[in-house]
């Protein structure tokens, strides 16, 4: 007991800025667009992390509530998002993002 | 309501408008382009003058006849600091007028009909008839014009139909060079003429002549008398120029170019008296001083001329000279004050110079446009009208008694000898004695002239034929080389049957009818019953000497035998009351018919040519009689060869020849004067004006390109410089625009995680 009640609020939100770290760099480093899918979740989870930290501490059902809207949209997100790399592997006939980038100048 | 006759004369005026503006316009349609309707309405124009003259001279037969119409033409308004000013305009008739205006419509018509005849075949027959309606008209306005404004019009209308008419053959260079002249020896009489107006305008500010004698002689002329001097003598420049006098008389005989007819009707008998009819206009307001400028120029131009007269050999030259000699008369006739005598002369000159001229023209014609008196000679058989009419007008010129122009001649020289006597002496002698002079020489020219034309054997083998086109006498100066030859009777030349191509014919009847009816004109019954005093004939009944203006009171006189009436009065009839006994003591002759003068010099003057009238006659008579005599011992009688004469007196002869050097004498300094000033204006022109338009050319282009270099690197530049600025910063940040959404992530990473920094720092602070 004494180990849960010396987990305080700062270790989930540290867990939570790890997780949103890990994300954000697979994010901005990977090529293969389903793993940058994979960043998006991981920071989609790092948010959900804090929302029910803060309905914890704080009491009331309000964060959770919102945790569930996030992994709804994450689920759509993810469905649309697989959607628009299966349409770059059309387009492109390939999957990593450093080459589609006809959007510069 | 105007006057009938004033209503009558508007027509006369305009009539031979109405001719010209058809004519010149649509001679080439009409048939014999148009010369009838010169002619009709000359004819008509003369009618109407006829009547005038019957109702003015005949009908009234008073010398104080006078009807004026005027109207306001130009309304200046109050002008500030002079004073209202308007410009009238109309129209006086009096006697002078309506015998004007009789002959010049006369001699008009006669030419014109002449001229059916001289001109015929000419390519602008027309427009020579157009030329002579609008010389007629502005003749006619001169003479009707009833203000200065209007005659100086007219004036100008004058000298630009003459101009014309001289240059009608303007494709000769003569001609063309002659109207030139005539044009610009005008135009420097007519510049003093146009100051003498203007000094009187500014005085009284109107043209008038009637306000101006009588502003004059209410003493209203402000300025001193040297002014009225002046405006006198400026006035007269318009004669000296358009009357030929000296010294602007070198153009009349070189418009001898012109056609004879028009030589006739211009240049010897209207326009050229128009120069005296208006010293006559303005004979009243002339000082004594003036006077006396007016009489030595007339003498000394009729002298001149007539000397010059007597060497020439173009027939034309002979009579132009003697026309200028004449017209010397006329103005030596106002300038002594015998102002009847001189506008009688002037009507009596004009009938028989234009029937000389006319024959002249007839001789010319039947010659076949031969001029020169030397290649005439035995026209009295062929030419028997011309030959008496050119006798009788002849007779007339050199004054020989039973003629017109003895009489007005002889009245003019018993004036001069008044005028001298009254002047006491002296230098004022020269007057009548170059008067006196003159008429011994223009008898003898004249004789010289007749006997050369129409007596003899015909001389037409003896031209040379290396003279052919000498008639073009421009260059008669120098044909001095070939006279010493004239009558020494070349027959064995090789070319003596030159000139035999065509026979000598007598011209048709409607170039003698004007001869015969010029010379009828130059009989004294015209004039007066008694051929020995033209006084008591009606011109110098009706057209009496004015009394003048000028008091007498302003003008120092030197006569003492004068007796001094009231002055400022105008003249009177022949006194009967007691009221006038002072006048008719300065005039015992007053038994006489004729006016009596209040000014004493006038007085006097008229008194003593009245006791002069028969000296002037003996004198004048002895004259001509010497005159003619010397003509028949060199040209009949052949007593003196004229050539060995000629020899004799070289020089003279020489000085005669060439006219006196006047035209050297001009050409070396006027014309060679205008000409260093022109080319030192010229010099000017294009050195020192077209160098400061240069100068401000160069300095406005040095600015121009100083504002294009600023245009060009500063303005340009900044303009570039920010399109070059804009370019790099593009050209920078569109490195940052890769198209890779995770390089856009670690921007919006690095951005979110700098502003985080920044506020963390503001935060701790």
């Amino acid at each position: 007991m004494e180990m849960f009640t010396t987990i305080g609020l700062n270790h989930f939100l540290t867990i939570s800025a790890i997780l949103f770290a890990l994300g954000m760099f697979a994010v901005m480093t990977r090529k293969n667009a389903i793993v940058i899918l994979m960043g998006v979740e991981l920071i989609l989870n790092a948010a959900n992390i804090n929302f029910l930290t803060f309905s914890k501490f704080n009491g009331g059902m309000i964060g959770v509530m919102f945790s569930l809207f996030v992994i709804v949209l994450a689920a759509a997100e993810a469905a649309v998002a697989l959607a628009i790399v299966i349409n770059i592997f059309k387009t492109f006939k390939t999957v990593d993002v450093s080459s589609v980038d006809t959007m510069k100048e | 309501m105007m006057h009938s006759l004033i209503q009558l004369s508007i027509v006369v005026l305009l009539l031979p408008l109405l001719s010209f503006v058809v004519l010149i316009f649509f001679n080439r349609r009409l048939p014999r382009m148009g010369d009838f309707v010169g002619i009709g309405m000359l004819g008509t124009a003369f009618a109407i003058a006829l009547y005038i003259f019957w109702n003015v001279i005949v009908q009234h037969y008073d010398p104080a006849f006078r009807v004026a119409w005027d109207f306001t033409w130009l309304d200046l308004g109050n002008v500030p600091g002079v004073g209202p000013l308007t410009v009238k305009m109309g129209i006086v008739i009096d006697n002078l007028t309506a015998i004007m205006l009789a002959m010049v419509t006369l001699i008009s018509l006669l030419v014109h009909v002449y001229s059916t005849g001289y001109m015929q075949g000419e390519p602008k027959y027309g427009r020579f008839f157009a030329y002579l309606g609008i010389f007629t008209f502005s003749m006619l306005g001169i003479v009707l014009s009833d203000n200065l404004f209007s005659i100086y019009m007219f004036w100008e209308l004058v000298g630009l139909s003459s101009y014309l008419l001289i240059g009608f053959y303007f494709y000769k260079d003569s001609a063309a060079d002659a109207q030139k002249k005539a044009f610009l020896a005008n135009r420097v009489g007519d510049i003093g003429m146009w100051l003498g107006i203007l000094i009187l305008y500014s005085q009284f500010h109107t043209f008038g002549y009637q306000e101006i004698y009588h502003n004059i002689a209410a003493g209203k002329f402000t300025l001193s008398n040297g002014w009225l001097t002046a405006a006198g003598i400026l006035l007269f420049m318009g004669c000296v120029g358009k009357s030929a006098q000296f010294p602007l008389h070198v153009w009349l005989p070189d418009a001898m170019e012109g056609p004879t007819p028009v030589s006739a009707l211009i240049h010897a008998a209207t326009m050229v008296a128009a120069g005296v009819y208006f010293v006559g206009r303005i004979f009243v307001i002339l000082t004594p001083d003036a006077l006396h400028v007016i009489a030595f120029i007339g003498a000394v131009t009729a002298f001149m001329s007539a000397t010059i007269a007597i060497t020439q050999h173009d027939i034309k030259r002979v009579l132009a000279y003697s026309t200028v000699s004449q017209l010397g008369y006329m103005v030596l006739g106002l300038g002594v004050g015998a102002y009847s005598a001189a506008l009688f002369h002037l009507l009596t000159h004009a009938f028989f110079k234009a029937c000389l001229f006319l024959g002249s023209g007839a001789i010319i014609h039947a010659m076949h446009h031969e001029q020169d008196m030397r290649w005439m000679g035995g026209l009295r058989k062929k030419m028997p009208w011309t030959f008496a009419t050119f006798s009788i007008a002849t007779l007339a010129l050199a004054g020989l008694p039973l003629t017109s122009g003895f009489m007005s001649k002889d009245a003019i020289l018993a004036g001069a000898l008044a005028f001298a006597t009254v002047e006491g002496g002296g230098i004022y002698y020269l007057i009548p004695v170059l008067g006196f002079f003159s008429a011994m020489l223009t008898a003898f020219y004249m004789g010289r002239q007749v006997w050369l034309v129409f007596f003899g054997e015909s001389r037409t083998h003896l031209k040379p034929v290396e003279e052919h086109g000498f008639d073009n006498h421009s260059n008669g100066n120098h044909g001095d080389d070939h006279d010493a030859h004239d009558g020494h009777g070349h027959d064995d030349h090789a070319h003596d049957d030159h000139g035999h191509h065509h026979e000598v014919h007598e011209v048709g009847w409607n170039m003698r009818l004007p001869l015969v009816v010029l010379s009828c004109l130059s009989i004294f019954a015209v004039f007066s019953p008694d051929p020995l005093d033209g006084g008591k004939g009606w011109f110098m009944h009706l057209v009496p000497t004015p009394a003048t203006v000028i008091s007498s009171a302003a003008v120092a006189h030197p006569s003492e035998s004068v007796v001094h009436a009231v002055a400022g009065r105008l003249y009177a009839e022949a006194p009967n009351d007691s009221e006038h006994a002072a006048a008719a003591a300065a005039a015992p002759a007053g038994e006489e018919h004729g006016p009596v003068y209040t000014d004493a010099r006038q007085a006097e003057i008229a008194h003593l040519t009245h006791k002069n009238h028969f000296t002037a006659i003996y004198l004048s008579s002895a004259m001509v009689a010497t005159g003619i005599l010397l003509a028949l011992v060199f040209y009949v009688f052949g007593v003196i060869d004229p050539d060995k004469t000629a020899q004799a007196i070289r020089p003279l002869y020489l000085y005669s020849f060439n006219k006196w050097y006047w035209d050297e004498i001009y050409d070396a300094t006027v014309i060679k004067g205008s000409m260093l000033i022109s080319k030192m204006l010229a010099w000017f022109d294009a050195n020192i004006i077209d160098g400061i338009v240069n100068g401000i050319a160069t300095i406005f282009r040095k600015v121009a390109f100083a504002n294009g270099s600023f245009d060009k690197y500063v303005v340009d530049g900044l303009v570039n410089f920010t399109a070059f600025f804009v370019q790099t910063s593009g050209a920078v940040l569109r490195k940052t625009q890769t198209g890779k959404v995770q390089t856009y992530l670690v921007m919006v990473t690095v951005a979110v995680l700098g502003y985080f920094a920044f506020y963390l720092v503001q935060l701790m602070k």
